[in-house]
């Protein structure tokens, strides 16, 4: 019996050994995984003095195919809140992204489509699971109009030593639609017949050379006023953000102003038009800083992360001359708040937001906020 | 018989002993995150023995050497590590890339492995 047991021991240890060093899969094409993908993200908002709001807030379905491996089709579309109706203020059905990348060499690809304008940490970064916060910082929101999307080509690629850029030539935004109080945001074209009189052009360099470290900054400049000729309104968009881990803590930040040209003009135009001056302001800045910590990281897949962050966004930073700040557009936010991954692609959020505005009359409420978010 | 018997384990181990050899691999540690390889660029020499460990900072990932044959799921964050044993093929640069969706950035997620001949240099593929 010895004899048999000593063969079988044998054999165990050998093929053990041989298990071990064989490749895991061989080349199986593409995609390797199904065509769909997506996220979804679940909320309940609760502002100060005011009723409580459940919102299926998005849900995102990614489509990918690759006609061969140096030309690929990626598109993402959205439907925000869950309904829409026409000519209701309800949900919203968006193409965030459908373009065809054709990838020729590390250092030059060139993608041609509707795109993600490459702009700050979380217009091309979204999902859920990568950001903390219920919703995604007001930086991102208010001043960078998050997710900015629009029709485009551009290149982008890789220049070694962890520096990549991207470069676009898109739709402008329209000015007639900037705000007061949410700056920039509606002038988005979405892609929808855009007008394409005077394109813009939008950049993106990013260092990601050391391990857990990225370093980027953007840059969008474009003429706006394609429907009222006789303005000369040229926007331009600069950001610079940092991202950094290390052992538990995570820290994030990001600096975003926007330059409008010719703004009282445009305030002049737009006033007769809608019957109230939009007062748009010359000049919007927003920055945040956030600390993450990561409480639990033992066992499983399972984290729990405590977060804090510092926003302050002002849609009125600097006015044209003879225009008056709305002081309850110069905003600051402390978020603070903690995620739960139950595994990485599931993100169960809690936070609460204390915001400030510099108005004594006109306050920003708080909120308290739960979402669930999940990538798949 | 009982000599018989241990000259056959005898044999199938040191058969077996073949792979230990990896033991002697380079090791290159590999991570990935939305949307980029840390290091996205890794030099070899041809025929070099060397062993690829992978770990994920976040979702599955995947990771494809183009036209080697290498194509593996990078397990979700604190799974596992992935070890993918690989000898290094002629002398040229490969694209390595992301193969399994995992986001809007995925077809960002790329990098090089630059092979190098005995004498150091990249012949051009």
């Amino acid at each position: 019996m010895k004899f048999e047991w000593s063969i079988c021991l044998a054999l165990i240890l050998g093929l053990g050994r041989l298990a071990v060093a064989q490749t895991p899969t061989a080349d199986a094409g593409y995609p390797s995984t199904g065509p769909l993908s997506g996220y979804m993200d679940f909320h309940f908002n609760k502002p100060e003095a005011k009723d409580g709001i459940l919102d299926f807030h998005r849900f995102v379905l990614i489509a990918n195919h690759s006609f061969s491996a140096r030309i690929r089709f990626v598109a993402e579309l959205e439907l925000e809140h869950a309904f829409v109706e026409g000519l209701e203020a309800a949900g919203e059905l968006e193409l965030e992204q459908a373009y065809v990348d054709f990838l020729l060499t590390r250092g030059f690809n060139v993608r041609a489509g509707m795109l993600l304008v490459p702009m700050g940490i979380i217009n091309e970064r979204h999902e859920p699971p990568v950001f903390h916060g219920v919703e995604r910082p007001f930086v991102d929101t208010v001043i960078i109009p998050s997710t900015w999307f629009e029709n485009g080509a551009g290149v982008h690629g890789e220049l070694g030593r962890g520096f990549r850029y991207r470069a676009y030539m898109m739709a402008p935004l329209n000015a007639l639609e900037f705000s007061a109080d949410e700056g920039i945001r509606n002038g988005r074209q979405k892609g929808s017949q855009s007008n394409a009189r005077n394109p813009a052009f939008a950049g993106r360099a990013e260092y990601v050379g050391v391990h857990n470290l990225t370093v980027g900054a953007s840059a969008w400049s474009g003429k706006s006023s394609f429907l009222a000729p006789r303005l000369d309104t040229r926007v331009h968009v600069g950001e610079a953000d940092v991202r950094y881990k290390r052992d538990r803590l995570e820290l994030r930040g990001e600096f975003a102003q926007v330059w409008i040209s010719d703004a009282g003009r445009l305030n002049d135009t737009i006033g007769p038009l809608t019957g109230i001056s939009p007062n748009v302001a010359e000049a919007l800045r927003g920055f945040y800083g956030e600390a993450a910590y990561r409480v639990w990281a033992d066992g499983p897949a399972r984290d729990l992360v405590a977060f804090v962050r510092y926003e302050n966004f002002d849609t009125q930073f600097r006015m044209p001359s003879g225009f008056i700040p709305l002081k309850q557009f110069d905003r600051d936010a402390w978020v603070l708040g903690a995620t739960y991954y139950p595994d990485p692609d599931v993100a169960v959020k809690i936070d609460y937001v204390w915001q400030r505005s510099r108005s004594s009359v006109i306050k920003a409420p708080n909120s308290f906020n739960i979402g669930l978010g999940w990538w798949f | 018989m009982k000599w018989l018997a241990l000259a056959i384990a005898v044999v199938i181990i040191c058969g077996a002993a073949g792979p230990a050899r990896s033991q002697q691999r380079r090791v290159i540690q590999i991570s990935a995150e939305r949307f980029s390889f840390t290091p996205s660029e890794i030099v070899v020499d041809a025929g070099e023995e060397v062993e690829l460990r992978l770990t994920s900072d976040d979702t599955a990932h995947g990771f494809r050497i183009a036209g080697t044959g290498v194509n593996v799921v990078i397990p979700k964050r604190g799974r596992a590590e992935i070890a993918v044993p690989f000898r290094a093929p002629e002398p040229g640069r490969y694209t390595f890339e992301c193969s399994r969706m995992c986001g809007a950035g995925h077809n960002f997620m790329r990098g090089v492995l630059i092979v190098r001949d005995r004498a150091g240099r990249t012949a051009q593929r």
